[in-house]
């Protein structure tokens, strides 16, 4: 065990699976001799050379576009988008061809690579350096999508995500990169995917949250144990395929159910949650379920912490779940 | 100054008006090779023909006809070495054919049956056969040309002697991913061959709306890249011209973008002057290699052999329902057995 933040934990990820697996290259903007403009990649290039850390052409349609021929080829990138505000370029190829290459070719073709990339705010990002775009990709048949929490999950997560047959889109909650600090195994593990962890039981409250969104659940709850209300926090870590399992089952014994995330509230992955704990659970329920979301609006640069579902805005829709 | 020129360059051809060539040219192919490039070409085109009919019919949903681009087509794809990666568009079924599809396959294809290879998933064309490396691509326009950019670069990192034929119809050239792929190939030196089929048209847009440049071939001197211009019914000119590029590529001297200009067609085809199975017959003629009952022959081969491939296809079973559910993922996740329902 060694202490690692975030950063770190996927940093020796990387290089645990380069050693394993020849196969994996990793590629995308100054992941080379600069190690990215987290350093999530540093000292990789040192290790591995050219070739199998690329500092590509910005352009992450190219990025992606050249990964899934190598990822046809027989290799096994990761490539990471710098952030993921800007994988919209990439949108086409992850949507029309990543994902759809196993179903359109009756299994023959499948293109397995990890999309990694810097998620959310909370960092001066501002509008483009800030975005949460995971339902964009829950929504599109064939891919799956991951957001540790922590530096032994983040690990954990990633070598089970290169290990998968699946395109996993890796979603690196930015701003506890070098916040969540914790124990990390040396060597080899996996965290599975589609597992989720409920990180505190409880018996009046389920809330559904991942990635940074987990601390500012975990606050709320706090707070809430203050008012007599017992929160059950639960890390979905996997959101798609989500661990349905571990969500009604947790929503069938305390029957109140309030999602967290950062994203837009409409249409985000709050709303799918909300419709399948409706559809599996409803009978259980005693109150309605609830989401505390980003706004509807873009991602505000001066007034990011407004626009975050912060602890104090939990807090509220906890308490009035409970008490319904 | 440099200026560029107002015109492109004339294309590279070899074969004359009468079906000779130079003898410098003449050993390009041998006579067994010759023959074999004819005989595709030829099925290529009963199927094309055949496959419009059944379109019109209504029999099948789509179909993408390369009637007039046979040479282009044909001759690229047996300029390459056999383990070498094909990426088509959508006309590239005489491609896959000469790869070693069978007919059958592609009828299945074709009908959308429970034996498609792709499993009645994706309209045709164009088709996939995973045995001889012609990849699966999407209908959508440039997409597949980054792709065999990438796999030629990890060809180049893994040492193998292996490089990627991509084909593309002019149109993509306006495409971001034209401009992705070839960027990539320029920067990695992948030892990629692009082939852009140009007919002067894009569905109902002239070329002159898709670039303010001088042709196409040109536009690799900005990706350092080689561009070349060939006459793309010339089946001689198009294999020298495709080899040339797949050695300078597999040398590590980088890619090369292939403008093969074809004669447009509507409907009855391209005039007899400017046929690729016309020009390539005539040449076969002139080695003493065809005659008219060999032609003949053919006609009847092929004819029998389309039919039975559309016959099979035809009267094939459709896929069941359930196997829509198949290969989204590896292994059906929970929702997707919710939705498929139990199995019967």
């Amino acid at each position: 065990m060694t202490q690692m933040n975030m950063v770190q934990a996927i940093n020796d990820g990387l290089r645990h699976e380069m050693r394993r697996d020849p196969r994996v290259i990793v590629l995308g903007e100054d992941v080379g001799k600069v190690g990215g403009v987290f350093r999530v990649t540093q000292g990789l290039w040192d290790e591995f050379g050219d070739d199998r850390v690329v500092d590509t052409p910005l352009s992450e349609g190219g990025i992606v576009g050249t990964a899934i021929g190598m990822a046809l080829y027989g290799l096994l990138p990761v490539p990471e988008i710098q952030f993921s505000d800007f994988i919209y370029p990439a949108y086409d190829q992850i949507v029309s061809e990543l994902a759809k290459l196993r179903w359109r070719s009756g299994g023959e073709y499948p293109a397995k690579m990890v999309l990694r990339t810097p998620v959310g705010g909370g960092i001066r990002g501002g509008l483009y350096h800030s975005q949460s775009p995971e339902s964009l990709f829950i929504h599109v048949a064939g891919l799956k999508v991951v957001c540790p929490s922590n530096p032994h999950d983040a690990k954990g997560l990633l070598l089970a995500s290169i290990r998968d047959p699946d395109p996993v889109l890796f979603f690196e909650p930015k701003r506890i990169y070098r916040a969540s600090k914790g124990e990390v195994p040396e060597g080899d593990y996996t965290v599975p995917l589609g597992k989720a962890a409920v990180i505190r039981p409880g018996k009046d409250v389920t809330v559904l949250a991942w990635g940074a969104m987990l601390y500012e659940a975990i606050a709320a709850a706090d707070e809430a144990r203050k008012h007599g209300v017992e929160c059950e926090i639960v890390d979905l870590r996997t959101l798609w395929p989500v661990d349905i399992e571990t969500v009604i089952e947790s929503v069938e014994k305390t029957g109140r159910v309030v999602v967290v995330h950062e994203a837009p509230k409409t249409c985000g992955f709050g709303a799918e949650l909300i419709a399948l704990v409706n559809e599996k659970a409803f009978l259980h329920l005693e109150a309605p379920p609830a989401r505390v979301c980003g706004y509807d609006t873009p991602f505000p640069y001066t007034l990011e912490m407004d626009y975050l579902p912060l602890a104090h805005r939990i807090l509220p829709v906890v308490l009035a779940t409970a008490k319904y | 100054m440099q200026t560029l020129a107002s015109s492109p360059s004339a294309p590279v051809g070899f074969l004359r008006e009468d079906g000779s060539v130079d003898a410098a040219h003449a050993a390009v192919l041998s006579d067994e090779l010759a023959v074999a490039l004819y005989e595709h070409m030829v099925l290529t085109r009963a199927v094309d023909g055949r496959l419009v009919e059944l379109q019109r019919e209504g029999a099948i949903a789509s179909h993408a006809s390369a009637r007039g681009e046979e040479a282009a087509i044909v001759g690229a794809a047996a300029a390459m070495h056999d383990h070498d990666w094909i990426f088509p568009s959508s006309r590239e079924l005489g491609a896959a054919l000469w790869r070693g599809m069978p007919l059958v396959a592609y009828a299945h294809h074709a009908f959308g049956t429970a034996r498609d290879p792709g499993r009645g998933r994706n309209a045709p064309d164009p088709p996939f056969w995973k045995a001889a490396r012609v990849a699966s691509v999407s209908p959508l326009t440039g997409t597949q040309i980054p792709h065999a950019v990438g796999a030629a670069w990890a060809a180049r990192i893994e040492k193998a002697d292996v490089a990627a034929l991509v084909f593309f119809g002019e149109g993509a050239t306006s495409s971001g991913d034209f401009h992705n792929g070839l960027n990539f190939a320029g920067v990695t030196r992948a030892p990629v061959v692009a082939v852009c089929r140009n007919n002067g048209w894009a569905t109902s847009t002239p070329a002159s709306r898709q670039t303010g440049s001088v042709g196409f071939a040109i536009k690799a001197v900005a990706y350092g890249l080689r561009g070349v211009r060939v006459d793309g019914a010339d089946v001689v000119a198009v294999l020298s011209v495709v080899r040339e590029a797949r050695a300078r590529a597999a040398a590590g001297l980088g890619g090369t973008l292939i403008e093969a200009v074809v004669p447009r067609t509507e409907g009855t085809g391209p005039a007899e002057a400017t046929d690729p199975v016309a020009r390539t017959r005539r040449h076969l003629e002139t080695r003493g290699l065809w005659d008219a009952a060999r032609e003949q022959r053919l006609a009847a081969e092929v004819h029998a052999d389309v039919e039975r491939a559309i016959a099979e296809a035809a009267a094939a079973e459709k896929p069941a329902r359930e196997t829509m559910f198949d290969d989204v993922y590896a292994e059906l996740p929970w929702h997707l057995k919710e939705q498929r329902g139990p199995a019967r």
